[in-house]
């Protein structure tokens, strides 16, 4: 099989790179070894939310030229500041030309709400779901929140606690339907996507939309976990017309709606440019030929291999197994590339789990222009992208998401520049 | 508020609070103290080995016998918290075969059944076992689960008129001349002081119990010794596996409920240390090797996390150096030790051994305080075990079957007290372990249930794969639903919990444990957004 | 009972880190609140099963084994595989109905059939039968029978192809199927057509059984391990003695032969699994990586949609038969979103299970009809039974198409 290009890992990073390379022609594949991390978004993606000091950021881009004069091993700082700024203004184009419609922007923080309550600075948020300006700005002063009933993935109590603390008011609303009776038949199956099969019926929702409205009272807004809409677009729109009230929903513990739908959306947009995008394969260890990749191999299509002048590495970091920690060692399993990692395991991490772990900063080595090195020296063809790179703690300093998108197009950029195209 | 009573028992391990439990049953009103949850201290810290005696046959006659008869005791009362699997002892060509012999000679003169079967009639039996082996030997070894032990003592003490207070702790020993006469304890919850009168004060605090007689002034002469165990992901054995050779490190591995475990190490550790047990890399390191010698099939096993406990060892009063150490159980009434009155000391032993602890140590209250009852802990069945899994089983056929047997496992008969009427109360919290919401609100309300950790003593929440990644949040989200305090605490509560957690896996981080602690930090630092300030404003 | 048996082989259960993904996929869960999903049944239950053979849900029959669980799981867990396992290894033994015996044993049924095609034919269109059959033997009556053939491909083969095969140059190995020989010959007939303009002749494997897919299905394991052993007989016989590759039409077939007899009937297959493939791959290794070439006549021009059976999504092979679609003049490929259609084999036969496959291919129906093709592709055939079954659009095999416009 020859491609243009063939990104490894199928995550944000991965189709992110996909589809910007797809948008400028290139044939693209992507192989992805099972269904990516986006499943876990919490309906916004971060671009900067804190320095490695603590220090909290309200301004993303300053943040990162910040980043670059004192974390110069970021991924942010490595791209430069001012590729980061443009990049930042390209994602959220490329996200709603999915078809993922969110708002935010790369020179003010917002903040997205938690299952539990939390307001989190962030970038980008999905429409549909609740934010606030500052911490504690919340759009109503009387809220009433509404679960279904046996729902253990969402905490109303929790949110109420925290709301409570900026002054609102929080009353609570029990949904319960012989659909949902039904799916209890099974104990352990009450999570959000099989709860939002039950409201794919319209029926269902209007059911739900009359016992929020009874819930509701006198409450200026209504709360719902994201439970609605996994295989239809309008199911937000219909229940807040017959709620008649700011709607607002909150993201669920994962597997989430956005984040099925954020992965799902990407790869048909991804697909619909005419990229390849196969799912459930893994890439065998290859190698490369003085400083270059010919090809590589996978587990389904063995003696067929898939041919490409760039490859792009996007498998991410352990989860999806980018990378690899045996006691002793942290691996790139792919290319045996250079991996950045704290030599002993006693300095991987602290007795605390909350704790800035320095195992979360691992990852693999790469030259400026985020191409692999391997043995010390930068193999011509291959290009990092995502959750693999080294340098940055996605969570504690809030830029996961930011990372996989601007490293993405980083890297789509510099494959469409570079000399041999 | 009355706050006299016969005795005080000082200590929630198993010891404990089998002591409470014998005190009851013989009409003794008994007070129970622990500073924090039960059996949070060596109780909770070991392999959960229903010990045949057979490993002490060679060393320690004496130990032996009490096993082997403990064994069969536990066997009936205790049938719900017992599996009995049977174990071997195998021979490994580095071992050689001459200890089988003197093995085989000291079980039987322990009465210990101790069978010789052929290496491939044991690897028939047990086929994890190490196939190299050239002998084995089939004794009557089994599992015990010691939270659900320790739990329907404590469920049995309440039945019969005891009061448990769990973190209370006590902070001085109330002495009139030469007696004892009471203590005075903190309350963690309501964090306030208070006093408690009884005729007798019983220490049967573990290796703190040197801590709790010292107050006193007195001095026993405890040696902590550190105890390290790995728990793998799954139940690799069903016969527990032991080394046919004279005892030491990491030669047992014992297979309990859904998971096996390899120990333990020995060390002697300072008492600065004992509320705060590190695993070393050289201890994980040892355990593995020898491990897989027993069964070569734990090098390729997940490791769900590590933990250790400290044995109370305690010399002989005679020898102050403290090198002759006895493992047996240890019984000082300081009246003739040290004229103290109105305060016993009860140590030493092992968790095979604790009804027996509390059979002495309740004998002796009795003779204090002029009780004459004797004993019926080693014939009356534990809450829980009245009935057969089977019959359990049978009474409650209609539910989910998975489930079911999951609820029975943990609470034998008392499964059917757990609320299972409907859809919701079935709905799974954890799915490794299958505790349901109703199990979780059962526990809540009936089994003394202060925290996700206490929560997971008593229905696995959390001891699965996941070590809580899945479930921590939903039973957090359970416990808060009362009101915005509850919530609060619940909230901070998960922090502590999943750190809790995290301590037993950072020794053993790496593969598929550090990829779950990484899907671990993303739901709840990042999804939900925790951190430890979570844990700091709730405590304010 | 040696407990370590048949359960699929190095912790690969323990890989499971509960992200819970896999039940986002699973179409059976998605429908049918009594089979316990996925994780439950897979790893979370094998975990509790290692502890206590008690712990068999016998709900596990569910399962359709489509396998999308493993395609979608993060962790390469090899789920389905652990269901199906820890049916062979824990579930019902000596039960078989005669219901399961009739639908698993397709060549048995297949051999007796055919011979009277026209009578099974009409007889099994017949709603008296179909209603016996559903009371009989729990075989739904709203459930289409596929056509058997008047005569084999094999009986065919023999006597009208086998001597002019011989004639070629090069030559492949043919693993036809039951379907093939007994519902559709005509697809056998393509695939020689296609291959001969090739210039490779096609040969019968020496013997052949049915690859046993629905008897694994249907708890019959022990017939199908036999017929396993023969079949891998035969193929090495091919391979090693013959010099031959060997192909299929059927994507469920080729999936079992190489994948579901090392994991499932524990027979190892390292050494012939890399030669036996589906006939669109061989032929896209042939005309894409070793520069042959087809001819086409002009023909009308004809939309196509392409549906992706479960085996083949889970091989990842759907790539090759599109791919040979879109080179076909005159072809226009879409392909739909890769859901399953919910046949399973012989499971959507069984009357207990008809709601559930209709409720789970649903979606792809109302895909199919909103696509606006003139026909439907795809390379399995119970997929196709059931599309043709619940659509209003013919559905062929991808070879069916080629071979019909070959110059």
């Amino acid at each position: 099989m020859k491609f243009d290009t063939v990104i490894i890992g199928g995550g944000l990073a991965g189709m992110t790179c996909g589809i910007r390379l797809a948008e400028a022609g290139r044939r693209c594949a992507i192989v992805s070894q099972g269904q990516s991390a986006i499943h876990f978004s919490s309906g916004s993606f971060d671009l900067l939310g804190r320095l490695p000091d603590g220090t909290a950021v309200t301004d993303p881009v300053a943040g990162i030229a910040a980043l670059e004069k004192d974390a110069p091993e970021h991924p942010y700082a490595v791209i430069g500041a001012r590729a980061c700024e443009k990049y930042a203004q390209e994602a959220p184009r490329l996200l709603r030309e999915a078809g993922i419609p969110v708002s935010g922007d790369c020179r003010a923080n917002h903040f997205r709400i938690t299952p539990m309550g939390k307001a989190v600075p962030t970038w980008l948020t999905i429409d549909g779901y609740l934010t606030a300006g500052q911490p504690g700005a919340l759009p109503f002063r009387k809220v009433c929140i509404v679960n279904v009933e046996g729902f253990l993935d969402f905490y109303p109590e929790f949110i109420a606690e925290e709301f409570r603390k900026a002054g609102v008011t929080c009353r609570f609303g029990s949904f319960n339907h012989p659909d949902l009776e039904n799916i209890r038949r099974n104990p352990s199956e009450m999570r959000s996507a099989n709860i939002a099969r039950v409201f794919d019926h319209e029926k269902n929702l209007e059911a739900l939309a009359a016992s929020i409205c009874e819930a509701a009272a006198d409450s200026e807004a209504v709360i719902l976990p994201a439970i609605i809409g996994i295989n239809r677009n309008d199911a937000l729109e219909i229940l807040k017309q017959k709620v008649a009230k700011p709607l607002y929903l909150l993201p669920t513990l994962p597997p989430s709606i956005p984040g099925i739908k954020a992965q799902q959306l990407l790869q048909r947009r991804f697909r619909a440019l005419g990229g390849e995008y196969f799912l459930g394969d893994t890439v065998l260890p290859a190698e490369t030929e003085n400083g270059h990749v010919r090809c590589v191999r996978t587990a389904n299509h063995g003696n067929i291999p898939f041919e490409a002048r760039d490859f792009v590495l996007a498998t991410g970091s352990f989860f999806s197994r980018g990378l690899i920690a045996s006691p002793d060692r942290i691996l790139e399993p792919v290319f045996g590339a250079d991996t950045l990692h704290a030599p002993s395991r006693a300095e991987w991490y602290t007795q605390r789990f909350f704790d800035r772990q320095n195992y979360q900063a691992f990852g693999i080595r790469t030259d400026r222009s985020l191409r692999v090195v391997k043995e010390g020296v930068p193999v011509d063809n291959l290009y990092c992208a995502g959750a693999g790179l080294a340098g940055f703690h996605p969570v504690q300093d809030g830029c996961g998401a930011g990372v996989s998108l601007l490293s993405a197009l980083h890297v789509a950029d510099r494959i469409l520049n570079s000399k041999q195209s | 508020m009355n706050n006299t009573y016969d005795v005080i028992i000082i200590g929630g391990g198993a010891t404990g609070a089998g002591i409470a439990r014998d005190c009851s049953l013989r009409g003794v009103k008994a007070l129970l103290l622990e500073r924090s949850d039960i059996s949070t201290g060596a109780t909770g810290r070991n392999h959960g080995l229903l010990h045949s005696g057979a490993r002490y046959a060679v060393t320690d006659h004496e130990s032996a016998v009490e096993c082997i008869r403990e064994n069969m005791i536990l066997r009936k009362i205790a049938a719900h918290c017992v599996e009995e699997t049977d174990g071997l002892f195998i021979s490994l060509p580095e071992d050689g075969l001459e200890y089988q012999a003197t093995f085989v000679e000291a079980c039987r003169k322990a009465g210990i059944r101790a069978d010789i079967i052929d290496p491939l009639q044991a690897l028939r039996l047990e086929p994890s076992a190490n196939p190299a082996l050239i002998g084995a030997v089939r004794v009557p070894d089994g599992a015990v689960d010691p939270f659900r032990l320790t739990s329907s003592n404590i469920i049995d003490a309440k039945a019969h008129g005891a009061e448990i207070r769990t973190y209370t702790e006590v902070t001085e020993l109330l002495r009139e001349q030469d007696r004892i006469v009471g203590v005075r304890a903190y309350d963690h919850h309501t964090r306030s002081e208070m006093c408690f009168y009884a005729q007798v004060v019983i220490n049967a605090g573990g290796i703190w119990g040197h801590g709790i007689a010292a107050k006193a002034g007195i001095t026993i002469n405890m040696l902590p010794a550190k105890g390290a165990l790995l728990i793998f992901g799954h139940r690799v054995n069903n016969l527990v596996l032991n080394r046919c050779r004279k005892p030491a490190d990491a030669d047992i591995l014992v297979p309990g409920d859904t998971i096996s475990l390899i120990g333990t190490t020995s060390s002697k550790v300072p008492f600065e240390e004992v509320d705060n047990m590190v695993i070393t890399p050289d201890e994980v390191d040892l355990l593995l090797r020898e491990g897989e010698k027993l069964a070569p099939q734990l090098a390729q096993t997940r490791i769900l996390r590590a933990y250790a406990g400290v044995r109370p060892l305690v010399a002989s009063d005679d020898d102050p150096s403290g090198r002759t150490v006895s493992r047996g159980i240890v019984l000082l009434d300081h009246a003739t030790r040290d004229g103290l009155e109105g305060f016993i000391t009860i140590t030493g032993g092992k968790l095979m051994t604790y009804r027996l602890m509390a059979e002495w140590a309740t004998d002796l209250v009795c003779r204090k305080i002029g009780v004459n009852q004797t004993c019926r802990t080693a014939e009356t069945p534990l809450p829980g075990s009245a009935e057969s899994r089977r019959e359990v089983d049978r009474k409650l056929h209609d539910k989910p079957v998975v489930q079911r047997r999951s609820t029975i496992s943990r609470h034998g008969a008392l499964a059917v007290e757990i609320d299972s009427r409907d859809s919701i109360k079935n709905s799974l919290v954890c799915e490794c372990e299958e505790v349901s919401i109703g199990e979780v609100e059962y526990a809540l309300e009936n089994l003394a249930v202060n925290n996700l950790v206490d929560l997971r003593r008593r229905t696995r929440v959390g001891m699965g794969t996941c070590q809580g990644e899945l479930c921590a949040c939903r039973a957090a989200g359970l416990m808060g639903r009362r009101d915005p305090v509850c919530a609060r605490k619940a909230k901070a509560d998960l922090v502590s919990f999943l750190n809790e957690r995290w301590k037993g896996m950072a020794p053993i981080a790496w593969g598929d444990t550090l990829r779950e602690s990484e899907y671990t930090t993303w739901v709840y630092e990042g999804v939900c957004g925790l951190s430890d300030e979570t844990e700091k404003t709730a405590a304010q | 009972m040696n407990i370590q048996q048949n359960t699929v082989s190095e912790n690969n259960f323990e890989q499971c880190i509960k992200c819970t993904v896999c039940t986002v996929y699973c179409p059976v869960a998605a429908v049918n609140p009594d089979y316990p999903g996925p994780k439950q049944a897979g790893p979370d239950g094998e975990r509790l099963r290692l502890k206590q053979p008690g712990f068999f849900d016998s709900a596990l029959k569910y399962c359709l084994n489509c396998k999308r669980c493993e395609v979608a799981c993060p962790s390469n867990v090899r789920i389905g595989d652990i269901i199906q396992a820890a049916r062979i290894k824990y579930g019902p033994q000596h039960n078989t109905s005669l219901r399961n015996f009739v639908l698993a044993n397709t060549d048995l049924v297949g051999t007796l059939a055919t011979p009277f095609a026209p009578i099974v034919n009409t007889a099994v269109g017949l709603k008296p039968v179909r209603y016996a059959m559903d009371k009989v033997m729990a075989i739904d009556h709203r459930r289409v029978f596929p056509k058997y053939a008047h005569g084999t491909f094999t009986a065919w083969y023999r006597k009208h192809a086998a001597a002019a095969q011989a004639a070629y140059p090069k030559q492949v190995a043919y693993f036809h199927g039951c379907y093939v020989n007994y519902n559709n010959p005509q697809l056998g007939k393509d695939l020689l057509r296609v291959m001969n303009a090739l210039g490779y002749g096609v040969q019968l494997l020496d013997k052949e059984k049915c690859c046993g897919v629905a008897l694994i299905s249907n708890g019959l394991h022990k017939q199908a391990r036999r017929q396993a052993q023969t079949n891998l007989h035969a193929i090495r016989t091919a391979v090693n003695d013959r010099g031959m590759d060997v192909i299929t039409t059927s994507s469920t077939c080729t999936f079992t032969l190489r994948d579901e007899y090392p994991h499932l009937l524990r027979l190892e297959n390292d050494d012939v699994r890399d030669r036996i493939e589906l006939a669109t791959r061989y032929l896209y290794r042939l005309l894409k990586e070793h520069g042959k070439e087809l001819k086409f006549k002009d023909t009308a021009p004809l939309r196509v949609a392409y549906h992706t059976p479960c085996h083949m999504e889970k091989m990842g092979w759907g790539y090759y038969s599109i791919e040979l679609l879109r080179m076909i003049p005159g072809v226009e490929v879409t392909v739909l979103d890769s859901q399953c259609c919910g046949i399973g084999g012989t499971y959507g036969f069984k009357k207990e299970n008809y709601a559930t496959s209709q409720a789970i291919g649903a979606p792809l129906f109302r895909q199919i009809e909103a696509s606006g093709a003139d026909i439907v592709a795809t390379d399995c055939e119970t997929c196709k039974w059931q599309i043709e079954m619940s659509t209003s659009k013919p559905c062929e095999h991808p070879l069916h198409i080629l071979a019909s416009r070959l110059a």
